[in-house]
C-alpha cells in the first residue's frame, strides 16, 4: 500500500490550473450585474409553481421507463457493476493502479450528479441496495421517523467528504473499502428495518442524486407522465424536511474547502501545527466543519432576515428558500470536478476493464483557457439560476411590503458565495 | 418566461465570450525568485537545452526544507529535484502521468522529469507526508 497517492482526492495526478485573474474579475462583474438586474428589473409577482405541468412526452416513453422489465434490467446492471468493481478492487493491483478510488471519488461522486442532471434521479433505480431490497421483497418496515428528515443523508455525505478531504490517507484502498462496507451495511440494515423509504431519505447518494435531478429538464406530471419542462418549476419540488439545508451546506461547503485546502497558506498552517498524521486530520476536520457551518448559518440567517413575519414563519423560511441553493451547488461542483470526471473518469474506465496503460485524452487540461471559461461559466450559470429562484420564491413567501428588502440579505449572501468560489478557483 | 431564459442565455454566452477573448499575458517560463530555486546557468551554445527548473530539498532529522514552495514551469521543461537526505523515502510527483522516485540516505540525488499536461503538480515526500513544492505548469 506504499504506492497510493495521498493527495488530490486520493487519485493522484495533477490538479487544475488556477483560473486567470481576468477570468475571475469578469466572472465577478457579471455576477454583480446579473444579481442587480434580477432584483431590480425582474418580475414582481411569482411565476414559478411546482404544480405547473410540463409538456408531456408520448405515452410510450413513460410506459417504457416504468416497465418492470426496464427497472429490473437497470437494477441488475447496477448490481453487476457493483460486483465488477468489488472484484476489481480485490483482485486488481493493490496500489494507485486500482480502479476502486476512481469509481468512488469520480464515478460515484461526480458521475452520478452528471447522470442525474441529464436523466433524473437515477440512483433510485441503480442503487444496489434498492435492488437487493426488491429481491428480498422488502416493501415496508417500521416506517421512517419523520423527525430524522435528511439528517442521516447529511451525515453520510459529510462522512464521504471527510474521507476525501480530511482523513489521513484518502487514497488508501483499505479506507475506501471500509467506508463502502459501512455504507452498504447501514443502508441495507435501514432498508430492512425501516423499509425502502430509508433509501430515499437516508442514502447519501440517493439524496444527492435527487437534488441534482431537480435541475433536470425531465419531470413527472401529477398524473405520473414523464414530461419536459422548465427546471425552475421543478426546483420548487425539493422536499423540505429537517436537514435539507444542511445537506446542501455540506455539498457547497466541502467543495469550497477542497479549493481552500490547496492554498499554500492553509497547507503551511497544517504543516507547522501538526505532524501530518491524525492531528492534521483533526485540524482539517475542523476546517471542513467551519466551511459547512458557515454556509448553513449564512444561508439560514439570510433567508430569515426579513420583516413582517412571526417567529414560526421566520423559522420556516430557510427550508422554503433551500431549493435556490441547488443550482449554486451543482454549478460549483461542476466547475470544480469536471476535469476529474472527464480525465480521471477515463483512467478509471481503463482500470476497470483491466488496461490501465491505455492512453488518456486530456481534453480539458490541454486547453487551459477553454477550461477556465467553462469553469467561470458553470459558476455564473449556477449563481444566476440561484438568484432567479430565490427572487421568485421571495415574492411568494415574503409578506407584502417586505418583498424587496427581505431578499436583499439572500442576494448578498449568494454574491458572497460566488465571489468566494471564484476567488478560490483563482487560487487566492 | 421565454424572454427571461433568452436573456439568461445571452448573458451567459456574453460572459463566456468575454472571458474567452481576454487571454492572460503569457507567463515567461521558469520564473525564479524563491530562495530555494536556482536555475542552472544558461549555456552560450545556440543548441543549448531549455532552461531547467531545479528544486533543492534537504531531509534531516525527519524535517524537510523547503515545504510548500510555489514554482512555475513550462510544459515539457526539464524539472530537476536534488535531494540530500539522511533517510529512505519516496518522492511522488503528482503529474499526469505520475512519477515516483526512491530517495536513499545520501547527498545530492538528482531526479529529472518533464510534465506534459498543464496543471498544478504537487511534489510530495510520501513517508513524511510533506509537500515540497507545487509546480504550476502551463
Amino acid at each position: 500500500m506504499t504506492a497510493t497517492a495521498v493527495l488530490a482526492h486520493g487519485l493522484g495526478g495533477s490538479a487544475d490550473l488556477p483560473i486567470p485573474f481576468t477570468y475571475a474579475v469578469v466572472g465577478a462583474a457579471w455576477t454583480l450585474t446579473a444579481t442587480f438586474a434580477v432584483v431590480v428589473l425582474a418580475w414582481r409577482t411569482a411565476r414559478f409553481d411546482p404544480d405547473t405541468p410540463g409538456r408531456p412526452l408520448p405515452r410510450w416513453v413513460t410506459a417504457a421507463v416504468d416497465a418492470p422489465v426496464t427497472r429490473w434490467l437497470v437494477g441488475a446492471a447496477g448490481l453487476i457493476f457493483t460486483a465488477w468493481v468489488a472484484v476489481a478492487a480485490v483482485t486488481g493491483p493493490q496500489d494507485s493502479g486500482n480502479a476502486l478510488p476512481g469509481v468512488f471519488y469520480v464515478l460515484l461522486w461526480v458521475g452520478l450528479v452528471a447522470l442525474s442532471l441529464l436523466l433524473g434521479p437515477v440512483w433510485r433505480v441503480l442503487s444496489p441496495v434498492r435492488t437487493l431490497a426488491r429481491l428480498l421483497r422488502i416493501t415496508r418496515g417500521r416506517g421512517y421517523p419523520r423527525r430524522l428528515g435528511y439528517w442521516p443523508a447529511a451525515a453520510g455525505l459529510f462522512a464521504f467528504v471527510w474521507l476525501e478531504l480530511a482523513s489521513p490517507d484518502p487514497g488508501s484502498l483499505t479506507a475506501v473499502k471500509v467506508w463502502l462496507l459501512i455504507y452498504l451495511l447501514v443502508t441495507l440494515t435501514g432498508a430492512v428495518v425501516v423499509g425502502p423509504r430509508w433509501c430515499a431519505h437516508a442514502d447519501p447518494f440517493e439524496v444527492y442524486s435527487m437534488i441534482a435531478s431537480r435541475c433536470a429538464p425531465w419531470r413527472r406530471n401529477a398524473d405520473g407522465r414523464i414530461a419536459i419542462g422548465n427546471p425552475f418549476h421543478h426546483l420548487l419540488s425539493l422536499p423540505v424536511r429537517p436537514g435539507t439545508v444542511t445537506v446542501l451546506a455540506v455539498l457547497l461547503g466541502s467543495t469550497a474547502f477542497d479549493s481552500f485546502s490547496a492554498l499554500p497558506a492553509w497547507r503551511n498552517l497544517v504543516d507547522t501545527h501538526t505532524t501530518g498524521g491524525w492531528d492534521a486530520t483533526a485540524l482539517k476536520t475542523a476546517g471542513l466543519l467551519v466551511f459547512v457551518v458557515t454556509v448553513a448559518a449564512s444561508f439560514s440567517l439570510a433567508a430569515a432576515a426579513t420583516g413582517g413575519v412571526d417567529r414560526e414563519g421566520r423559522r420556516a423560511l430557510p427550508g422554503l428558500m433551500a431549493h435556490s441553493l441547488i443550482p449554486i451547488v451543482i454549478g460549483y461542483a461542476f466547475a470544480h470536478y469536471l476535469t476529474y470526471l472527464v480525465e480521471k473518469g477515463q483512467q478509471t474506465f481503463h482500470a476497470l476493464i483491466g488496461s490501465p496503460d491505455a492512453p488518456v485524452y486530456y481534453l480539458l487540461s490541454m486547453h487551459p483557457s477553454v477550461l477556465a471559461s467553462i469553469k467561470v461559466g458553470f459558476v455564473l450559470l449556477g449563481h444566476v439560476a440561484g438568484v432567479i429562484a430565490a427572487h421568485d420564491r421571495a415574492l411568494r413567501v415574503l409578506p407584502k411590503g417586505h418583498q424587496m428588502t427581505g431578499q436583499l440579505a439572500m442576494m448578498l449572501v449568494m454574491v458572497g458565495y460566488t465571489f468566494t468560489g471564484l476567488y478560490l478557483l483563482f487560487g487566492g | 418566461m421565454r424572454k427571461q431564459i433568452t436573456t439568461l442565455v445571452v448573458l451567459t454566452a456574453a460572459t463566456l465570450a468575454g472571458a474567452g477573448c481576454s487571454d492572460p499575458v503569457e507567463q515567461p517560463a521558469a520564473q525564479t525568485g524563491a530562495p530555494a530555486i536556482t536555475a542552472a546557468p544558461t549555456l552560450s551554445d545556440q543548441q543549448a537545452p531549455p532552461q531547467r527548473v531545479v528544486i533543492d530539498v534537504t531531509i534531516a532529522d525527519g524535517k524537510v526544507t523547503p515545504v510548500n514552495q510555489q514554482m512555475q514551469a513550462a510544459v515539457r521543461q526539464p524539472i530537476i529535484i536534488r535531494v540530500t537526505s539522511d533517510t529512505d523515502d519516496e518522492l511522488h510527483v503528482h503529474a499526469s502521468p505520475e512519477h515516483t522516485f526512491t530517495v536513499k540516505p545520501g547527498p545530492l540525488q538528482s531526479f529529472q522529469f518533464e510534465v506534459e499536461v498543464p496543471g498544478k503538480v504537487d511534489v510530495e515526500l510520501h513517508r513524511l507526508h510533506r509537500i515540497v513544492a507545487t509546480i504550476t505548469v502551463q
